[in-house]
Formats: structure tokens, C-alpha cells, sequence
């Protein structure tokens, strides 16, 4: 049997202490298989984002186990969590998160410019092969206060692509974005899953944008159902 | 250390001339005051003012650069790589200032040899020359005095970098 490209087992969350303790995942279990699109979906402050942040490793459980790829990101030392993230995890925020004093083009290279793996000229490289993969080709001398929101998103979903990771992750990447602009942005990431058999986990509120998802978790109070 | 993201981050620091201008100006000002200072006998204060300000500069950016530091954290960037980013702008601020100063001295030394200018005392070319020339040796003792100096305050810059989660970014916005 194929081992799940994602495993979560027994994970639980908890912010706070003492009688101020908030329980943001309970007992979380969950599998998720490569080239699989899964939405989780659920109202605010369910939990969701949270459960998002575990499986990149940007968070630890409170308990529980976390196998990204085969590797347990929950045992993985604050030294090589970083190495994980840039080999197996693409991240796509609803706040875009770009840096200011960059260039699209920056940007995205700089996924790439801690990397031994990749020399001047292939990082060259990749970098223009993603940028026109999100057709933002024309932009890339900009800076991100001079694009839109939806070529700004672009931009995010090129820095997730540009390592080659085998998953992506989606905060509501469509949170700051109109309807339309926020279709043809989940156009693009269905459109990644389907030919490149990238794993694609999308958290959103909005049940609309689930119809491009395989499976669909529905979170409540820090429970997958 | 991965003198790729170094390169890149005294690039990055060009960018943000809002705050390295006018540390640049501030730099070059303290190198005329160290090096007068360092011929005095109390020496130890102007190495007690370059301490303060080039620790309050390095903070300051670490300060400064916590989204950044957090978002390419993010996006994979290990606690060394970060770090240079505040070491690349420290070192393109002292650089900058230090070529400045030497090239301001080579310019007035200049005139005022071309045009055999007397200094005599109350003029403005001596006060100008007094205060703002400063001779090789001292200049270059500076540089490697500010240097050395920048070096407690960039531990503490790297103490706040490692301590930046990559979900701040995530957090603020």
C-alpha cells in the first residue's frame, strides 16, 4: 500500500495556559494521499489554519505526530525544519506575504538562494519557468506595491512552486481577493494538481471554491469530521 | 556562510534607503568624532559612544526586518541565512560610510593642495579641514575599531533572529 504523503495522528493544539487554555485541534487524524486536492473547510476560528500551520511544520503540537513525506516534523530539530519546508512544502497565504523591497522576480528566486542544489544559472532559470507558468512573466521587475492583488497572489503561488515541492499548501488564498480574481487563482493551483500531481491542501470558509477539491474535511471546534 | 545570501542582503539593504542614508550619515559622523576621540586621552568614551551606536543600529534593523525575517523563514530559509541580513546591511552601512569619509578627505586634501590654499588660522577652509579630514591612520584604526565593535551588537541582533517565529508574519497581518 502507498504510504500517505501526509499523516496527522493524535494531534492536539493548545494556546494559552492555565484556566486561559484554548484548544485549537483535539485529537486530529487524519491521512492525506500525494496528488490528492483536499479543501478544509469550516467557519472561523475552527481550527483549520491552525491544522495548516502543523502540517508545514510552521507550528508544533501541542502532542501528537505530524509525518510530512515520510519525515516527522514534530521530532525534526528547529535546525532542519527549515530544510523540510524548502524540499517539501509550498505555501500560499491569504496575505500573500511577499517582501516589499523585492522584485517579483526576487521574490520568488529567493526561495532558491539559500539552496547549494541550485547554481546562478538554474535558479535563473527556474525562476522564469515559474513566473510564466503563473503567466507573470511581464511583471517580474515590479515591486509588489505596484501590483494588483490577484498578480500579487501569482507572485506567492511562484515563490510556493519554485523548489519543485510535492505539496502546497493554501491559507484562504483567496481571502483578499474579489470572486473572480480568487477563481482564477484556484484555477491555477487545481491546474497544478492535475498535471503535475502536486498535493494540494486548501483552507477556506468559502464553500464555494471546494468544488475544485478532491476531498473535502469539514473542521468544527478543532475537530475533523 | 552562504556568501550567495549575503551578496543578495547588502542588496536587499540598498533598498531600504530610508533608514540606511541616515546611518550612513550617522556613521560618517562617527568616524570623524572616533578618530579625533581615539588620539585623546579619553579614548575609552569614544569607544563607549562607537559601542552605542553600532549596537543600537544592529538591533534596530533586527528590529526592523522581523516580517521579512519571519516570511523568509516561511519559505525555508534557515537562522544563519536570516541573520545575514542584518550582517549585510551593518557592513554595507560601515563600508559605505568609511569609503565616504576617505574619499570626502582625498577631495579637500585635493583642493587645497591644487590650489595652495593657505590654512591659516580662523579661516573656513581650516575649520573645514580640522573637522572634517581625517589622516590615514586614524581613519583606518576606526573602520577597524567600529568594526570590531559591531560585533556584541550583532550577537544580539542574531538572539532576536532566531527567536522570530516564521508565524509572526502570518499573525501581523
Amino acid at each position: 500500500m502507498v504510504q500517505p504523503i501526509i499523516q496527522v495522528q493524535g494531534a492536539n493544539k493548545e494556546f494559552g495556559k492555565g484556566k486561559n487554555t484554548v484548544a485549537a485541534l483535539k485529537d486530529v487524524n487524519l491521512e492525506i494521499q500525494r496528488g490528492e486536492f483536499v479543501a478544509v473547510v469550516g467557519p472561523s476560528g475552527c481550527g483549520k489554519s491552525t491544522l495548516l500551520h502543523v502540517m508545514a511544520g510552521l507550528e508544533q503540537p501541542t502532542s501528537g505526530r505530524i509525518l510530512v513525506d515520510g519525515v516527522d516534523v514534530t521530532l525534526i530539530s528547529e535546525r532542519d525544519l527549515p530544510k523540510v519546508r524548502m524540499q517539501k512544502i509550498g505555501f500560499v497565504f491569504q496575505a500573500f506575504l511577499l517582501i516589499e523591497d523585492l522584485t517579483a522576480y526576487e521574490n520568488v528566486e529567493a526561495v532558491l538562494w539559500p539552496s547549494v542544489d541550485y547554481t546562478k544559472e538554474k535558479q535563473e532559470a527556474r525562476t522564469l519557468e515559474v513566473l510564466r507558468e503563473v503567466d507573470m512573466l511581464e511583471r517580474r521587475d515590479h515591486f509588489p506595491r505596484q501590483m494588483s492583488g490577484g498578480e500579487q497572489q501569482r507572485i506567492a503561488i511562484a515563490r510556493a512552486l519554485v523548489n519543485g515541492p510535492p505539496i502546497l499548501f493554501c491559507d484562504e488564498p483567496t481571502g483578499n481577493l474579489d470572486s473572480k480574481t480568487g477563481e482564477n487563482i484556484l484555477k491555477i493551483i487545481a491546474q497544478l494538481n492535475k498535471e503535475k500531481n502536486m498535493t494540494v491542501v486548501l483552507v477556506t470558509h468559502n464553500e464555494e471554491l471546494v468544488k475544485f477539491a478532491k476531498k473535502i474535511l469539514h473542521m468544527k471546534d478543532g475537530v475533523v469530521r | 556562510m552562504n556568501f550567495r545570501v549575503f551578496f543578495k542582503s547588502v542588496k536587499f539593504a540598498f533598498r531600504a534607503k530610508k533608514r540606511v542614508i541616515p546611518f550612513m550619515i550617522v556613521y560618517a559622523i562617527l568616524f570623524i568624532v572616533v578618530s579625533d576621540g581615539l588620539l585623546s586621552s579619553d579614548y575609552l568614551w569614544y569607544l563607549l559612544m562607537a559601542f552605542i551606536v553600532s549596537t543600537f543600529y544592529a538591533i534596530l534593523i533586527s528590529q526592523f526586518r522581523r516580517r521579512d525575517m519571519s516570511v523568509f523563514k516561511c519559505i525555508g530559509w534557515g537562522n544563519n541565512d536570516v541573520m545575514l541580513l542584518v550582517i549585510g546591511e551593518v557592513l554595507l552601512v560601515t563600508i559605505a560610510s568609511f569609503l565616504a569619509m576617505l574619499q570626502i578627505s582625498f577631495e579637500i586634501m585635493g583642493i587645497i593642495a591644487y590650489f595652495s590654499i593657505d590654512l591659516g588660522s580662523g579661516t573656513l577652509f581650516q575649520a573645514v579641514y580640522y573637522f572634517v579630514v581625517i589622516d590615514a591612520v586614524p581613519l583606518f584604526t576606526t573602520f577597524f575599531v567600529i568594526l570590531g565593535l559591531q560585533i556584541p551588537g550583532l550577537f544580539i541582533a542574531q538572539r532576536r533572529a532566531v527567536s522570530v517565529p516564521p508565524m509572526k508574519a502570518l499573525r501581523e497581518e
